[in-house]
This record gives structure tokens, sequence and C-alpha cells, in this order.
């Protein structure tokens, strides 16, 4: 059974990598492929989601199919589906292999309440409003830390080393690296080196979470995971895998605690914690006198669950709770950020931050790499919402992927024609930096990029005299806000590079009525 | 977005960059026959047409050799489709690269540096399809194949070019006709832009004298103007259809001031003059002895084909 574990685990670690990759634009408009999978699958972001939002979407039914194998086998999705699981099992076999571990060695059973108060934490606050479940959530942070902190690593280190081999310009050695090269991209590679900010704190968090499995094997999932503790308090009285240890044969070796990946302390009999078994099957293969059996059974057999202390859970659903008013208050509720300049088909902004999981799918997809993580500029609650940063890529015109992978609907699948007309932001000129208006020369890369219906950059033609005494039309550029949709394609060409002589700001943009101002 | 690895160029920059320009293997050469030619053919069969008027000028035979690299140029700068006349039509890329292939070329190779997102333009453009159908190499352009190379221009010397241009032995340049917010019209000079890198958001301050630096530099060895769509207004990438207009007109000649001057003849009244001395880059053509810009004397030939 472990092998046939480990093969589930494999497929759907690759399926996930799969998904992952594929968040691209691959030459076609309509992406085809459901990307958001695995994130359709937390009932942790369904619930949070429609908890905090008060309404229920399409999407959020799926999820029951991962309650409904819960109720019945337990954190089976844990042990043979989640990416992270497998991550965090891969991670943990390079502890095994240094020395002999004891029974109690890598266990930390007072830790093991620590997911369930992050769990009620998570959903207090959403019930409040405040939306925490994607920061912790295992899929929504897999994908964020791989689009966002590994995935440019990795693509950077492997175009240096290519690029390296092809500017040698050494027979052999030049062709062979155009050809890896040419194969890895669109497939492996992104189409271009993906450029993010806090790249490196979200490879670092995801790396420390990963490396916890040195201390004990898969310590993420047994202490911390809120997915993990969701699904344990669903599958607690689960039927179909229970694990029976015969206290007749057992010969109390504890080889089971030793490889038991969930803590679940299989040993000493009738103390097998069911919320913390994530059905490895482990105990059962390595058991030498086959003592345990996992088989359904409607019989009770020994219950070792963590009691979670009432007085602790009303502790920290109180402490969630409080947190609400505190997160939304500050700057970014008084007066918006003139950065906060979200892709089209973003709800308002309340909704927006309620319904975001900050998976980064929508960062991933991006066709410009404009999609970027926030830090500050929506508050502690909107932390690492997607923002367009015109500076690093603009958005293209006829393009709508953000809104084809958002899992929760936070950004609307809005149909081209209606996207092309959605403004996000508003240009502005800063005449101090305009290369006409401050320098009297023409420029117009702007005007010649700007791709709104009827141009929302036009020029006034006015006659001037260069330096050297010879009059030529001086074109000096203006913008028209019943036009400018914000894309930012100005801004990102603009040949001023270090502060764009014309910037985008979110005035204007048409999901807030009030912010409409032209 | 952020150009890839800065680091690397430093590499090929100091590694190898020095030693490209003495790869530059034919772009250079005259062609084969330069013969004081014009043509122009009409008609609504673009293929039809787009045969005419090389033939007027000779053939594809008298400007490729058996054997040849070609590098062809056509613009796919943007994100629209073919109507919208912003990209150089798919059909006239096609025969034109069936006519290289006819004329015995080994390698041709269609490619362009492009605004929107060359994914996007490419397909969108029809021009990827329609030239790989033809059986044309059809590249995206990246960043690690520009090489360092000194265009020896009066405002642009050291710039960044692909290195498949530098490698090719003829470059055959395909533009379409169209209007330019800032030059009035952009043509067959200006749509060498697309064979450089580099930071050329900044050639706008000088746009007459860099256009001319790269006729200069890269001396097409055949222009093909593509104005079976004009786009009159809102260039260069226009707004609606109503900027378009339908020509159906092919003109042909290794002469880039005098294509540019036939091509201004054809705004008519949507650009402010028809006079071809006075477009600043038509006059510093002239002044570098580029070519001559009386499109209709010598050598002119023109065909209807209904």
């Amino acid at each position: 059974m472990k092998n046939l574990r480990r093969i589930s685990q494999i497929l759907f670690l690759a399926l996930f990598f799969f998904l992952l990759i594929q968040t691209e634009y691959k030459g076609s408009s309509e992406l085809g492929l459901p990307v958001k999978f695995f994130l359709d699958l937390s009932p942790l972001i369904a619930l949070s989601t429609i908890l905090a939002t008060h309404a229920v979407k399409a999407a959020s039914l799926f999820s029951l199919i991962t309650v409904v194998v819960s109720i019945f086998f337990g954190r089976v999705f844990c042990g043979w589906v989640c990416p992270l699981g497998t991550l965090n099992t891969i991670v943990g076999w390079f502890r095994m292999r240094k020395g002999k571990p004891t029974p109690t060695d890598g266990r930390f059973p007072r830790l093991r309440p620590v997911k369930y108060f992050i769990l009620v934490f998570i959903l207090a606050a959403a019930v409040f409003g405040w939306n925490t479940a994607g920061i912790l959530d295992p899929i929504s942070l897999t994908i964020r830390s791989l689009a966002i902190g590994y995935n440019p690593a990795v693509n950077r280190i492997v175009r240096v080393i290519l690029d390296s081999a092809y500017a040698l310009d050494m027979p052999g050695i030049s062709p062979a690296a155009d050809a890896v090269y040419s194969m890895m991209v669109g497939t492996v590679l992104a189409f271009e080196q993906p450029v993010f900010r806090q790249m490196i704190p979200i490879a670092l968090i995801f790396s420390v979470i990963l490396g916890l499995n040195l201390l004990a094997p898969r310590f993420w999932c047994r202490y911390l995971c809120p997915l993990g503790a969701m699904l344990g308090i669903i599958g607690t009285k689960q039927m179909m895998a229970r694990v029976d240890v015969s206290s007749e044969k057992c010969v109390k070796c504890g080889c089971c605690n030793r490889t038991c990946q969930g803590d679940a302390t299989p040993f000493p009999p009738g103390q097998w914690a069911s919320r913390e078994c994530l059905v490895c099957y482990n105990c059962r293969d390595v058991c030498p006198v086959t003592a345990i059996s996992i088989h359904p059974t409607m019989q009770r057999t020994g219950e070792g669950n963590v009691d979670l202390e009432r007085r602790w859970l009303l502790s920290t659903g109180a402490a969630a709770i409080l947190s609400v008013p505190i997160v939304t208050l500050g700057e970014h509720r008084e007066r918006v950020h003139p950065e906060l300049i979200r892709p089209p088909g973003a709800l308002p902004e309340t909704d927006f931050v309620k319904t975001c999981v900050k998976c980064g799918e929508c960062m991933k997809v991006c066709l410009t790499n404009g999609l970027q993580p926030t830090f500050h500029q929506a508050g502690l609650e909107g932390l690492w919402t997607p923002i367009l940063v015109p500076k690093l890529g603009y958005c293209e015109y006829h393009c709508n992927l953000c809104g084809q992978v958002c899992p929760t609907g936070a950004i609307q699948l809005l149909k081209i024609e209606k996207k092309q007309k959605t403004k996000i932001g508003l240009a502005t000129f800063d005449k101090s930096r305009c290369i006409p208006y401050a320098y009297n020369r023409n420029c117009g890369v702007c005007e010649e990029h700007c791709p709104a219906q009827g141009k929302a950059i036009r020029f006034t033609d006015e006659e001037s005299v260069d330096k050297r005494g010879r009059a030529f039309i001086l074109k000096k550029p203006y913008v028209i806000p019943q036009i400018c949709i914000g894309c930012g394609i100005c801004e990102n060409k603009c040949p001023v590079v270090d502060i764009p002589a014309i910037r985008v700001s979110p005035i204007n943009e048409s999901r807030h009525d009030a912010r409409l101002f032209l | 977005m952020t150009s890839r690895r800065d680091f690397l160029r430093i590499l090929a920059a100091g590694a190898a960059g020095a030693m490209f320009p003495a790869r530059r293997l034919g772009a250079l050469t005259p062609p084969k026959a330069a013969p004081a030619t014009f043509g122009v053919a009409r008609g609504t069969d673009t293929a039809a047409i787009v045969r005419k008027a090389v033939e007027l000028v000779g053939g594809m035979g008298s400007f490729v050799e058996e054997g040849d690299v070609v590098f062809v140029k056509p613009n796919i700068s943007w994100d629209k489709k073919p109507e919208q006349a912003a990209t150089t039509n798919p059909v006239v890329v096609e025969t034109v690269v069936k006519l290289i292939l006819e004329a015995g070329a080994k390698k041709i190779i269609v490619a362009d540096n492009t605004c929107n997102d060359a994914r996007r333009t490419y397909k969108r453009s029809g021009i990827k399809e329609a030239a790989e159908g033809a059986g044309a190499k059809v590249p995206f352009m990246e960043q690690r194949r520009f090489v360092s190379t000194n265009l020896g221009g009066t405002v642009m010397s050291d710039w960044e070019v692909y290195r498949e241009v530098m490698e090719a032995d003829k470059i055959i340049n395909i533009p379409i006709a169209k209007h330019h917010g800032l030059s009035d019209v952009t043509l067959s000079m200006k749509n060498l832009m697309g064979l450089i890198g580099g930071r050329r958001d900044l050639l706008h301050q000088n746009l007459p004298e860099c256009v001319v630096d790269l006729a200069a530099y890269f001396k097409p060895t055949l222009n093909i103007l593509d104005s079976v769509r004009l786009l009159k207004a809102n260039g260069p990438q226009g707004s609606t259809l109503k900027d378009v207009v339908e020509l159906n007109t092919i003109a042909a000649s290794t002469d880039p001031v005098r294509i540019d001057a036939f091509g201004i003849s054809l705004f008519g009244d949507a650009i402010f003059s028809n006079d071809p001395a006075a477009f600043p880059h038509i006059q510093e053509a002239i002044k570098r002895g580029l070519g001559r810009s009386d499109f209709s004397g010598e050598g002119y030939m023109e065909v209807n084909l209904g």
C-alpha cells in the first residue's frame, strides 16, 4: 500500500507541476486548462471565502469532493494528494538517512494543537471579513512560493548557465546550449525571465517550511497546516481506514511511531489519533509482526486525539476577531495608495481583498510580468494581492488571462471587449520630465504605443525652434481621460526609465464610482 | 520588462562580442545587378501583385543567389489583425518567402523585434503561420542573440543587432506603409528598427537621422512596400478600421528613398504633404546619397492586374 501511496503522490505532484508550468500564455488567448484545479480542491479556501464574502460561488462546491473523501477516509488528501505534503515527504527523506531514529525522535506532540489554533484563527477572522486562508493554505502557499519565489530563481540559474555557454561562441558548445534552450523555453522555462518583487522573502519562507522537515518528518503537515487540521476534524470519525493495533500481537518495538508520517501515535495500542493520521500505511507496512491492520470498521478502536483546551480555542477565536478591526484600520483604507492598480475585472477593493487568496496564479500567468504581489500598498489585509506595476509590465490590451485563472472570482473574467473598456487607472504626464515639454525635443513613444480605441494619448502641434535655431514642429502629448484605461504601456515604454514621465495611478478606475473623477 | 541577464550582456560583450563584427558575412554586399528600376503592381490578387512587382524589377533571382541565407523583415510589431493594417500583410510575407525559395535560397529567417508581446503579434498578424507554411523559420528575437555592432552612423554608433541579421547574406525588407504619429509616415527605412535591440525608445528624439543611419548600414537587398491596406491615421498601430483604406498596391525597389517617396504619395491628404522633400528623413537620405526621391522617373514601371 505504501508504494501505491507513493505512486499517487508522485502523479499528483507531477500534475501540480504540469498545471503550474502551463499557467503561462502558450499562444492562445484561452488558456484551455483548469490550472487552478488544486486550489479548487481546497475546502479551506472555499470555506474562508464563503465566510468572508457571505456568498457561495460555484467553484467553492468543487472542494466538496475533498470533504466527502475526508469524511470517509480521514486525511487521505494530505497523505496521497497534497503537493506540499509530497514535497515535505521528499525533503523528509534527507532526515531519515541521518543516523538511526529512536521511537520518540522527530516527535513534538505538544505542537500538534498549533494547526487547529491556526485554523480557528483563519475561520474566525474570515467571518468578520479578513480572509487569511490563502497565506497558509498549503495549495495557495505552494503555488505562490513556486510561482513567485522559486520559478524566477530556477529560470535565472538555467538561463545564466545556458546563455554563458551560448556566448562562448565555440563549436559544439554554443549550438548545444542553443538547442537545449530552445527545447526548454515554453516547456519548463518561462518565455521570458520572470521578475518578481519579494521573490527572496517568499522563497525563503517556503524554504524554511521545507527545511522544518529536518526537525521532524512532515513538520508542516503535523503541526502547522490549517487545511490538514480542517480535514482532520472532518475525518475524525472516519470509518474506512482506521488503524487497528492488536495488543496481543504487538511486541512494543515502536517501529510504527518511528515511521508514522503524521505523528498519529499508533503505539501504544488504543492511542491512535485519527485526526493526525495521514493514511500513509507506513505503520502497517513496517510492523514486523503484522499487528497493525488498516481497514473499514464501524467499531471505534481507541482515541489518541489531542485535546484542544476550550479556553485556548476561545482565546484564539477572540484574538482573530479582535484583530480584524485593527488590520482594517490604516492609511490604505483612508486613501487609495497610488500604486494600487488592480487587474481589470477586480472586484471593488474591500470585496477584492476579502475574496483574493493570494495564490499568485494571476501573477504567474500575466503575459508581461506586470502583476506583482503587494507589500504595504493594500495594508496587512491585502498582503501579496496582485497589483499592476507598469514599470515592470503593462496590461496587454487583448489579454484576460488573469481573469481566467483566478480561483475565487476576485478577478472577474471579463470578455475582451469589456476588458478593453475597463479603466484600471489613469495616465498622467509629468511635464517636468516629459521630453517634449521639459527638453523641447520630440519623443512620442507613449502615443505610438497607446492601444485604446480612439487613442487616449494625442498630440498638440506647436511651432518651436531647436538649439541650432531651426524651426520644427514640437509634438506635445496629452491624455484623454475618457479614453485612457490605465493599461500602463505608456509608462512601461517611456524612455525616461527611472521615474517615467507618464505614470499610471488608480484614480479614475471604473470599479469604484467614487474614484471616477474625470 | 526588465531586460534579462545584464550580467551576460557584459560577458557576451567582453568575451565574444569583439569577434562578431568580423563575422559579418554578406548583408553589406550590394545586389548582383543594381537596376535603376522601380516596380509597382496593382490588383486585388495580393500574391499576384507581389510576384508582378518583383518581376518588374528583375525577378527575385537577380537579388538572391543559390544557397543564400536570407533575412526577411516584415513589420510584426503590433498585436493587431491583418485587416487593421498595423503589420505587414501575411500573404505578402508568404509570397516573398516563396519567391526567395524559388530563387534557390538555402534558409529564410523571418523575424521582428516587436512592440507588443512577440508571442501575440507573431500569431495575430498571421505572419508566423503564413511564413512557416511557405518554408521560412520564424523565431522570436531573443535578447541573448543580439550582438553589439558599430553601425557607424551620424547618431547611431555601437548598437545591438540581431545576430541572424549579421550572419545573413541578404536582407529583404517588407514594410507596410503606415501613418505615424511622430514622423507622419513609417515606410521602408523606419521598418529597419526591428533589426536592432537596445534602447530603441531613445531613437525617437532624432528619428530622421536614426532611420537613415539604419538604412545606410543595413542596405537591404530589396525593399517591397506593402500597401495592400494603408493605415492612414492613428499610426503606427491604428485605432479602428476607419483608419484603414484598401489600395491593393505593391511597390518594389532596391532604392529605399524611392520606395519611401512612393509611399508618401499614397497617403493623399491624410498627411500634411505629399512632397517627399518635405520629410526630414528623405532630405537626410538624399544628402547621404542613399537614393533619389523622384520615384516615377527613370525605370518606373507600373502594371495593373485588376
